[in-house]
């Protein structure tokens, strides 16, 4: 996908979620050349899960992984299955030596799993998160 | 005694620390390399974490990871097996530094041996011979006047040096100023350092060495000698025996105690190795090796002691259950490597997938190894697959035991060294234990030869 298309994709998705958030039939934006306009219908509704109405664009998994051995931590705050990320977050760190190597989001997306508990030992690769991007 | 210990190492060493945990009853923690995710040392611990990709400076040699697991899973020490981190002097501090028991002597020991000169200046001072040598030499004149002193054959070596590279070796004076000339601008060329210094040139030395393990209530104890003069071009080792087949009683006597003296001057604990040559009549010291060796079992099996789990005792704080004189060694063993290596590629390391492993045994066999049919060889490490062990009641029974489980064995996917190990076994040299370093690589040579010759 060009970076461009990415861009729409992801300002479709956030007017979704504002749609779905104020429990909005439709909304509309015209902006200079621009227009876009979100609505939901009854018929998906019932027939689509909510995920794959308000993201239309294909979605990629990706997994968070440690890149050090030692325990793991949760970052405040600590993040849960279903958050939407916004930029690169911080969403826990890996305690070795008493060195915190923190574990970053990388980027935007949907918090589709949580893999590890708080204090849990985590080695070279051993996945922690999994993110829909 | 421990509860549980984590294995530094990787391979069949590793796999070999992890049996005699299980067998003092402690539990022991695997650590990997994402390439090794499937190898034998992994399954056969009680737990195991991956440290790193396959490349070794990220994997088992990543000290802030192994460190960590260790102390994440509730380990009390680490065994470094050989290799790696076994001879590091700052792991072993920064293992003591966390409150882990570091299973080695002490981190000063250790960095004392693994610098030349030092180990060399206290052998000396322990009244251990060492190869006679000079200072650096500041001219053809000063070399001449070292040579009168140390007697020729002498060899001419560059400080710097490495590789024989600025290395001559001058058998009359009068080749000696070509040859201090020629070894000058080839190691400046080299190194950009043309200074050299000369040691005495032995005449087909061969390579003994001693156990020695010590405890931490000052006791120190030595387990007889082992002869690993049959070695690869490269001066790896290729088949070591014990006890030496070829030394004199007085001459064995000597080496013994020479070892045992030096390790109590240094205040030695845990096991380690005093490597010598011999020449002669001659014994002179080469190095310490503060670590167990890849030919232990041999000596495990002449004096039927397990040194890794006396490493672990030891470590643990335990004293030495014997004395001396209850050490007596009982016929005699000869350990082959079998190396995933190209014997007429210059011993190449090979990898790849092995198709079929079996092994020869039988009485008086020991194979130490990670591999099985269907193990996968990684390009990153060391090209050991296996060790085989024979022990028989004497020397010939020994090599008859070993010939038929080298004849038994079978390894398809990779070239190895078990055709080699097996000619080598044949020679004469061999069969009657007259054999020096250049044995193997004049062999080698002549086999070489021969086949150009057939074309």
């Amino acid at each position: 996908m060009s970076p461009e298309g990415n861009g729409i994709a992801e300002r479709v998705r956030r007017l979704a979620e504002f749609l779905v958030a104020n429990d909005l039939e439709s909304l509309r934006i015209e902006r200079e050349d621009e227009v876009f306009e979100v609505g939901r219908t009854p018929e998906y509704e019932h027939s689509v899960p909510r995920e794959q109405k308000i993201v239309p664009a294909p979605v990629r998994v990706e997994q968070i992984a440690a890149d050090r051995v030692g325990t793991f931590h949760f970052s405040r705050p600590v993040p849960f299955v279903g958050e939407i990320l916004e930029g690169d977050r911080e969403l826990g760190y890996v305690e070795q030596l008493g060195i915190r190597n923190p574990i970053r989001s990388r980027g935007s997306g949907r918090v589709l799993a949580v893999l590890q508990q708080d204090g849990d030992l985590v080695d070279y690769g051993r996945p922690l998160f999994e993110v829909e991007r | 005694m421990f509860t549980k210990v984590l294995v530094a190492n990787r391979g069949e060493i590793a796999v070999r620390v992890t049996r005699a945990c299980r067998e003092l009853g402690v539990r022991s923690v695997a650590i990997y390399s994402q390439a090794d995710k499937d190898s034998l040392h992994v399954r056969d611990a009680d737990e195991a974490y991956c440290v790193g990709p396959g490349p070794v400076p990220r994997s088992y040699l990543d000290i802030a990871n192994i460190v960590s697991t260790a102390l994440a899973s509730g380990c009390e020490a680490v065994h470094p097996g050989y290799g790696f981190l076994a001879e590091n002097a700052r792991f072993a501090e920064i293992c003591s530094d966390h409150g882990l028991v570091f299973i080695g002597p002490k981190p000063a020991v250790i960095a004392a041996m693994g610098d030349k000169a030092i180990a060399k200046r206290i052998m000396k001072e322990a009244g251990v011979a060492t190869i006679p040598g000079s200072d650096i030499l500041e001219s053809a004149r000063a070399a001449r006047d070292a040579a009168k002193k140390i007697g020729y054959p002498v060899l001419l070596k560059a400080t710097a040096g490495g590789g024989g590279k600025g290395m001559r070796s001058v058998e009359r004076p009068e080749d000696l100023e070509r040859a201090y000339a020629s070894a000058t601008a080839e190691a400046e060329a080299s190194f950009k350092d043309g200074r050299l210094y000369m040691e005495k040139l032995l005449v087909r030395p061969r390579h003994v060495e001693v156990q020695v393990l010590g405890d931490e209530f000052s006791n120190v104890l030595h387990l007889g000698e082992r002869d690993c003069s049959v070695q690869k071009p490269s001066h790896q080792k290729l088949i070591e025996e014990a006890p030496a087949p070829d030394l004199g009683q007085k001459q064995r006597r000597a080496l013994h105690e020479m070892a045992v003296r030096a390790c109590k001057s240094v205040g030695y604990t845990n096991a380690g190795t005093l490597e010598f040559l011999v020449s002669d009549d001659h014994v002179y010291f080469m190095e310490m090796n503060t670590r167990i060796q890849v030919e232990h079992p041999v000596t495990e099996a002449v004096y039927g002691v397990d040194l890794v789990k006396e490493q672990i005792r030891i470590a643990a704080g335990e004293r030495l259950g014997y004395a001396q004189e209850d050490l007596r060694p009982r016929g005699h063993a000869i350990e082959c490597r079998i190396n995933a290596e190209n014997p007429r590629n210059n011993f190449a390391p090979e990898a790849g997938t092995l198709s079929r492993v079996a092994f020869g045994d039988g009485a008086g066999i020991r194979v130490d190894t990670y591999v099985a049919s269907g193990s996968l060889v990684p390009p990153y490490y060391d090209s050991l697959l296996a060790k085989i062990i024979a022990w028989g009641e004497d020397r010939e029974q020994a090599i008859a035991r070993m010939l038929q489980a080298l004849r038994e064995t079978k390894i398809e996917g990779v070239h190895t060294t078990l055709g080699e190990c097996s000619d080598i076994l044949e020679t004469p040299e061999f069969r009657e234990g007259r054999y020096d370093i250049g044995f193997l690589p004049r062999l080698l040579a002549g086999t070489a030869a021969l086949r150009q010759a057939q074309g």
